[in-house]
């Protein structure tokens, strides 16, 4: 019998990445001093990132600017080279697989495009049937697929350069997925999308993760994209992982309070609820009162039975409010010298 | 399917996408066109000029028109942008989804070259059978063992510029603008391709410069062996020794680039 091994589909150990980066002062003597003297600093994008994926999971990697979120997903497809560090991505290394691997991968950028400007999208369709050698079955099957869920019919004879930014990008989104790849990659997929098109692509990413069983990577700066997608988040920053685990957990621990939004009826003042918890809102007739997590139960039916209030709703502090938390303590740590 | 099938089909996808771009840009090829063909033009019109009714060490007008002739039409067939391209895609972050491709970027390289080509070199062959046939002077003498060895020296010339431009253009894994050494290569390449003039009429040094370097065999020696001017017509062993030899310099020099270029990499933008 066998023996069955676990591979997770990525598996990074001590990855880093560091920039040379030429350092160049202000005005024409900084200009000439760069030719003369150049001086150089290392930057360290990515800092001993260990974490691991498995196969069909959706994971969000979040961080602000600069944190190291598209640098990882580039050593991920094997386009940036490691400094240190090991990286396995469906059991080889992304660097030196070959076109197998690269088969298997999609990375989507949400500001650069690989759709044929000046064609119409089905062009870009033909050419990657071609590239990745799409057998003809799969090829009719998964373009009507796409065409179904993201509502393409329409669009598929106009040049790309006609196309509006959210119609792009879900062309965009069909283009990359037309070879059936089991690993997703997407870097900021619904950014500069209005709401509508933001819904859309969402709404396609969980239907292709669910009936492909696809491993699904994207960093997003829209909490909503993370919490619609996402059960799992890995958050970085200053190329350091800081949280790794469910998006609940990372509530949990991060504000470990509930939030009860309550209509209140005439006679309710200020002061009749203020002893329930913590008042963040009073606007007649709607008030928030935060309570520690674990009271949350007890407060509400308190709540309820107090006769000030017509309705009642217990929610978790909006995600981008702890994302907003995580990020200011991990700073203070790093200006402290301290890691959490 | 076969490894053959497979690889037709990718190429033939490529040149249908270059040439349906071609036909939404027809102005561009014009003016392209015009300014591959203004070059050889102008020298032509200088060295008519000179040769008056005489010849200058052997070249008659007659000669001179078939060689520059043959210039435009070589030039356009053994010509190469992709140190241009290249150094784009590299500084632009284009370079990345072709890097995720299954097949190497170079591939959609050559097949862009195919397109290009083809092209441009139908329509020079046009012109100039269209100008054959009202102006005689230029009419070819029928050598047709020549014309197919010219046809394999043009394949071999366009392979070392393409090598040439892309390992050139790889250089912009390194520094930002590569194409200023391909625009300098250019420049000088002009003058020991043979374009400017035939490389038997330069200074006995310079033309010897020349033939150490890969310019003439990628134009000169083509030239020489479709019109029997030029006087590379009589090494024509050397002319494919030189040729190959170029050919396989800047195909490694491609590979090493390439394999070191990649490290260096970036991938800036997305």
């Amino acid at each position: 019998m066998g023996l069955y091994v676990h591979r997770p589909m990525i598996s990074a150990t001590q990855l880093s990445k560091h920039y040379r980066v030429k350092v160049r002062d202000s005005g024409i003597g900084g200009a000439l001093r760069a030719i003369v003297a150049p001086r150089y600093e290392d930057v360290v994008a990515v800092d001993n990132l260990t974490f691991s994926i498995d196969r069909g999971e959706v994971v969000a990697f979040l961080g602000p600017n600069g944190a190291g979120k598209t640098t990882t997903l580039k050593m991920i497809t094997g386009l940036l080279y490691p400094t240190s560090g090991k990286i396995e991505v469906a059991g080889v290394n992304p660097w030196t697989a070959g076109s197998a691997f690269k088969s298997r991968l999609a990375l989507v950028f949400g500001n650069k495009q690989q759709l044929l400007w000046d064609l119409p999208v089905d062009e870009t369709f033909r050419l990657n049937r071609a590239i990745y050698s799409i057998p003809d079955t799969i090829y009719n099957e998964q373009r009507a697929e796409l065409i179904e869920l993201l509502e393409l019919e329409e669009l598929l004879d106009r040049p790309v350069r006609n196309l509006s930014l959210g119609e792009r990008m879900k062309c965009e989104l069909a283009a990359a997925l037309l070879h059936r790849p089991e690993l997703v990659l997407l870097d900021e997929p619904t950014l500069g999308l209005d709401v509508n098109a933001q819904d859309a692509v969402r709404g396609f990413l969980n239907e292709y993760g669910t009936r492909h069983t696809a491993t699904i990577l994207l960093t997003s700066h829209y909490m909503a994209d993370v919490t619609a997608l996402a059960k799992r988040v890995i958050m970085i920053d200053r190329g350091r992982l800081i949280y790794d685990g469910s998006l609940q957990g990372l509530v949990e621990r991060t504000v470990p309070i509930k939030r009860i939004e309550v209509t209140l009826t005439p006679n309710a003042t200020f002061d009749s609820i203020a002893r329930f918890g913590e008042v963040k809102r009073f606007q007649y007739p709607h008030a928030v009162i935060e309570v520690p997590r674990a009271e949350a139960p007890e407060a509400s039916a308190r709540i309820l039975m107090s006769g000030v209030i017509a309705d009642l709703s217990i929610q978790d502090p909006p995600i981008e409010e702890v994302i907003r938390q995580v990020f200011a303590r991990d700073s203070r740590a790093g200006r402290d010298g301290g890691a959490e | 399917m076969t490894a053959v099938a497979v690889w037709s089909k990718r190429y033939g996808a490529f040149i249908r996408s270059a040439w349906m771009v071609d036909i939404q840009y027809r102005a561009d090829i014009a003016l392209w066109l015009l300014w591959g063909i203004t070059e050889p033009a102008i020298a032509l019109g200088i060295w008519w000029t000179v040769a008056g009714g005489g010849d200058v060490d052997g070249y008659t007008r007659v000669s001179f028109a078939r060689y520059f002739f043959g210039v435009t039409l070589i030039n356009q067939l053994t010509q190469a942008w992709d140190a241009w391209y290249i150094d784009h895609w590299i500084a632009e972050g284009e370079m990345n989804h072709r890097l995720l491709r299954p097949i190497a970027p170079v591939h959609e390289a050559i097949a862009d070259n195919i397109a290009y080509k083809a092209r441009v070199g139908t329509i020079v062959i046009i012109v100039w059978l269209l100008t054959a046939a009202v102006w005689p002077i230029v009419r070819l003498p029928v050598a047709p063992e020549r014309w197919v060895l010219a046809a394999v020296a043009v394949v071999l010339g366009a392979g070392i510029r393409f090598f040439n431009g892309f390992a050139v253009g790889l250089l912009a894994f390194w520094t930002t603008r590569a194409s200023d050494i391909i625009e300098l290569q250019m420049a000088i390449g002009v003058f020991l391709s043979g374009q400017l003039a035939p490389l038997d009429l330069l200074p006995h040094w310079v033309a010897s410069v020349a033939s150490a370097l890969w310019f003439p065999y990628a134009i000169a020696f083509p030239v020489s062996l479709l019109t029997g001017t030029g006087g590379w017509e009589h090494h024509i062993v050397q002319g494919f020794v030189g040729q190959l030899a170029w050919l396989i310099a800047w195909w490694l020099l491609y590979r090493f680039i390439w394999r070191n270029g990649r490290k260096e990499y970036g991938a800036v933008g997305g």
